[in-house]
């Protein structure tokens, strides 16, 4: 046996990295991600589903940019140097914007860096749906297309944004009669049961095989005063949505209306208040959010302070 | 719904025997082959005797689905077509352009929230004559017979300045030889219009030197609050549709909307917009137009904007006025002058 060869077989022997090289690996991999606030009070990890709750406007959207950007700036600018996909429901997602702020973000920190700008706005993957079945033909097809991007990019997808997973509540309740015939009764009845499976079945299998996390928001869709017609609709769909009525300390009321199906894919929850009181006037150009931690409950309100800079906690 | 039975003359593949197989499989259409689990279906396509050519029939229809959808883009290639092709419209009316930062945006809809008399209207007929102006197609779908070539004349006359009068006529028959404008009394006679615009958008139909830039529904919540009435969740759906088609046409033809929508009276007494909580994840843009009871003095005030944090709230009064700004309480104010 000649040196090369024991070489080879030493090396083969001895193991590709020690303990403490592959628990870096691991919790590199799968760890928490370090999301800056609001979203650092719960460690967050691959396979998690948050939900973000609120009225409309109260920052939602720029919570989901400000997560976005985080994890597209690279590690040294104190990012997490993956690739980003956008899922935009509500179809109001404004590039410019987006593009604002991640320039504040690096030129906070720096002096303005036109490549990395260049580079993170590359990361950044945006698809908008506009209609239920568009959004699950998305979502079937979503591994194939991040495995190409991973593949051109050689960046894994550890994030994933949904914006207004609420966005076709209504033409999922509805569109019974608007997609199909009055012979195919059984369908009729159950349309947003079957939608809301079949979307949380696709969400399921996509995580299976590609571990990210899920940042979800959802617009309340009932105002204060519940003089909605859904109160006196009595169909099968109606019991299996739960009716949980959220009453806080700011006399704010939000109604669920996601079927359970959904509601048990969410691992986390957040509800933001619009606080339209707080406006003081020693802050200009901000607008003011009370955020609240409803799974798991977290005993505290954050405040949360927009900006043209982004979201920051007001403390 | 789009039957299966639709692409047998263009797919060879989806033919008889795919298609009494997906039926089987309670498959008809493509929005039940979407419905249905992928896994499971080609699972079961395996078993069967021409399993091949079902695969391929299902990979077929998903390639099909597929060249319906647009692409992923990347934040680059996204703004690059915000930068060359969502153009920023004057409206005519120097207070709410400066409040919009700039004017109204193309690929965006803009909705005016206001109570009866609090300008609504006139800032619709301010906008399409301005965008008229500047050689581009404005259509306007008109729903309480409120349009008026009279106010755009006057519009027209006022800011081109022109002495002659040959000259100005022929300037204002040009104006409103670019506006189109239907009269829409319900939801339906609209979704016709628009899609006959999509259609024609998509054919080039409509003549190529004249951009269609600007779409104004006015008022949406006329034509939408008939509907919400009742037991069922259809108005809502339609309502939200609705919402979808006219964001769907400014996002892909780059035209800017302008949709008002008026104000009822609240339960607690203090007035909201007809169209609520439901519509409110709609608009990109909300403005509150409100008129100071017996005066001249018109506010104008942000609900909402996607990249303006700000609340600001302007004044300004009707006929040839000043407009000043106010922030919050500490009250600065600048004036200039507008013609509303």
């Amino acid at each position: 046996m000649n040196g090369k060869e024991r070489e080879e077989i030493e090396k083969w022997i001895g193991g590709e990295e020690s303990g403490r090289e592959m628990l870096r690996r691991v919790r590199s991999g799968e760890g928490g991600f370090r999301y800056p606030p609001p979203l650092d009070r719960v460690p967050l990890r691959a396979g998690n589903v948050v939900e973000i709750v609120g009225p409309s406007p109260s920052a939602k959207t720029h919570i989901l940019i400000h997560a976005a950007i985080t994890s597209l700036l690279p590690k040294h600018y104190g990012g997490l140097d993956h690739s980003v996909l956008f899922l935009d429901l509500d179809s109001r997602f404004d590039i410019t914007r987006f593009s604002q702020l991640l320039f504040h973000r690096i030129s906070q920190q720096h002096s303005f860096d036109h490549s990395l700008f260049r580079l993170c706005m590359a990361r950044f993957f945006y698809l908008p749906c506009y209609d239920p079945f568009q959004f699950l033909h998305t979502l079937r097809t979503l591994h194939s297309r991040l495995e190409k991007q991973k593949q051109l990019h050689g960046l894994a997808f550890h994030l994933l944004l949904i914006d207004n997973i609420g966005a076709f509540h209504w033409m999922d309740r509805a569109s019974a009669s608007m997609f199909f015939s009055q012979t195919q009764n059984t369908k009729k009845k159950l349309f947003l049961q079957t939608v809301s499976e079949a979307v949380v079945h696709n969400i399921r299998k996509l995580l299976q095989v590609h571990p990210m996390l899920i940042i979800v928001t959802k617009s309340v869709i009932f105002g204060n005063s519940y003089s909605t017609p859904s109160n006196d609709v009595n169909g099968n769909m109606e019991e299996k949505c739960s009716k949980n009525v959220t009453r806080s300390h700011q006399n704010f009321q939000y109604r669920e209306y996601m079927p359970s199906v959904w509601q048990s894919l969410v691992t986390h929850r957040i509800l933001l208040h619009s606080s339209d009181d707080h406006v003081t006037t020693n802050h200009q150009n901000s607008s003011f959010y009370l955020l609240e931690w409803l799974l798991p409950r977290l005993s505290f309100l954050d405040k949360i302070v927009v900006r043209d800079g982004g979201v920051f906690v007001d403390s | 719904m789009t039957p299966l039975k639709s692409f047998e003359k263009d797919y060879p593949l989806i033919d008889s025997n795919f298609q009494s197989f997906c039926v089987s499989h309670g498959i008809f259409s493509v929005e039940d082959f979407l419905l249905h689990d992928l896994d499971a279906l080609i699972a079961f396509a395996d078993s069967h005797s021409t399993s091949q050519t079902l695969k391929q029939g299902i990979d077929q229809l998903l390639s099909i689905i597929d060249a319906l959808h647009p692409p992923l883009l990347n934040g680059l290639q996204l703004l690059e077509d915000a930068q060359r092709n969502k153009h920023i419209l004057s409206t005519g009316c120097e207070g709410i352009d400066a409040l919009l930062g700039g004017g109204l945006c193309e690929g965006q809809l803009t909705e005016l929230v206001g109570s009866s008399s609090s300008g609504k209207t006139q800032a619709c007929l301010l906008s399409a004559s301005t965008v008229a102006k500047h050689e581009s197609s404005v259509i306007y779908l008109d729903t309480g017979n409120s349009f008026s070539p009279q106010r755009i004349a006057h519009f027209v006359g006022q800011s081109s300045g022109y002495v002659f009068d040959n000259q100005a006529d022929h300037i204002l028959r040009k104006v409103l030889d670019r506006i189109i404008c239907y009269s829409v009394f319900d939801i339906y006679q609209m979704f016709d219009v628009l899609h006959q615009l999509k259609i024609n958008l998509r054919s080039e139909v409509v003549k190529s030197n004249q951009h269609v830039r600007l779409l104004i529904v006015d008022s949406i919540s006329s034509l939408i609050t008939p509907i919400l009435g009742g037991s069922g969740p259809q108005g809502h759906a339609l309502m939200v549709s609705a919402g979808f088609l006219l964001k769907k046409l400014a996002h892909e033809h780059n035209i800017a909307v302008l949709v008002t929508n008026h104000v009822v009276g609240g339960e607690d007494g203090v007035s909201k917009p007809a169209l609520g909580e439901s519509w409110k994840s709609v608009p990109h843009v909300r403005l509150l137009l409100s008129r100071d009871c017996g005066s001249n003095v018109c506010n104008i005030s942000m609900l909402k904007h996607p990249s303006k944090v700000r609340y600001l709230i302007r004044k300004f009064l009707y006929g040839v006025v000043y407009v000043s700004q106010y922030h919050d309480a500490s009250g600065w104010a600048a004036s200039s002058a507008m013609y509303l």
